[in-house]
């Protein structure tokens, strides 16, 4: 395919684009996330089935509604935003767990008094860890509230900015942070604690 | 330890995180990289948190692989006439 015009000075297209030439570019800029929001979806509904559908609704979701995206802003944050509602909107209600809503005021507190929590770890036997199975690790991710869960995929995996994450989870800058620290925490104590049960690493002092 | 070096400890752990998420001011970003070269207990926590953040991003990867199936599934959500090929 030939470059017409360089993509810095990526030209809205909407306006004279016809059906086709639409679904033409939403096919080579969107399906490029599919393994990512697939990733993203396991990491929400916990099972490959459910993962499935959610990616499947978000993208259809997503193409009915491409007409409204802007060309040249963040596709990538705008598609888990679709994710992230379908999965609010239609598989939690669903799955029906107890979340810990209702205590978002007191969150920041909270994480403050976590923030300390160590692991215990040392740089010296992260080698050792690297050696742990994959499985552990989404074991354990999987084990977090689904809040805390959400954010630290999306911060630690996706690498999105905190005001990214507010915006897909439409929360607060500040709530984003709480469940960053805490879910982080757990989820790192978690994975300490298996490498000393598993006797990958030593027991510490 | 002084009280002083230890308080200044806490407040570089806290904000660890920030600091690895690249949401730090740029001063704040520089005495936290002041304090990480100075303080060996303080850089081996930013190495082990480097380290947990790889295996993390590695871990979740090797899963986040879309099926065949479920990729003809997302095309045909948008693709009812034309099947574009781009094959180069």
């Amino acid at each position: 395919m030939n470059l017409t015009t360089p993509d810095s000075v990526e030209a809205d297209v909407r306006p004279t684009e016809s059906e086709d030439e639409r679904r033409i570019r939403f096919e080579t800029d969107a399906l490029t996330y599919l393994d990512q929001l697939y990733g993203a979806a396991l990491r929400m509904t916990r099972n490959p089935a459910d993962a499935e559908d959610l990616v499947q609704e978000t993208f259809a979701k997503a193409y009915a509604s491409f007409a409204q995206f802007t060309p040249g802003t963040n596709l990538k944050a705008w598609l888990y935003r679709i994710l992230t509602n379908t999965f609010i909107n239609s598989y939690r209600k669903k799955q029906r767990q107890p979340q810990s809503s209702g205590q978002e005021l007191e969150d920041w507190q909270v994480a403050k008094a976590e923030s300390h929590t160590s692991t215990g770890l040392r740089s010296a036997e992260m080698d050792a860890l690297d050696h742990m199975p994959s499985s552990v690790v989404t074991d354990a991710m999987n084990q977090l509230p689904a809040d805390f869960r959400l954010a630290v995929y999306l911060a630690d995996v996706e690498g999105f900015a905190y005001k990214e994450i507010a915006e897909i989870m439409g929360t607060p800058i500040g709530t984003v942070m709480s469940r960053l620290n805490r879910g982080r925490n757990q989820l790192r104590t978690k994975l300490a604690d298996y490498a000393r049960e598993q006797g990958l690493i030593g027991r510490g002092e | 330890m002084s009280e002083q070096e230890m308080h200044d400890c806490s407040d570089v752990l806290e904000q660890l995180y920030a600091f690895h998420d690249h949401e730090l001011s740029d001063e704040e970003a520089d005495h936290i990289r002041e304090h990480l070269m100075a303080c060996e207990p303080c850089l081996d926590s930013f190495q082990v948190e480097e380290a947990l953040r790889l295996l993390i991003r590695k871990s979740c990867d090797s899963e986040a692989v879309a099926s065949a199936n479920l990729r003809v599934r997302v095309q045909t959500t948008f693709t009812q006439t034309v099947v574009v090929t781009d094959a180069d």
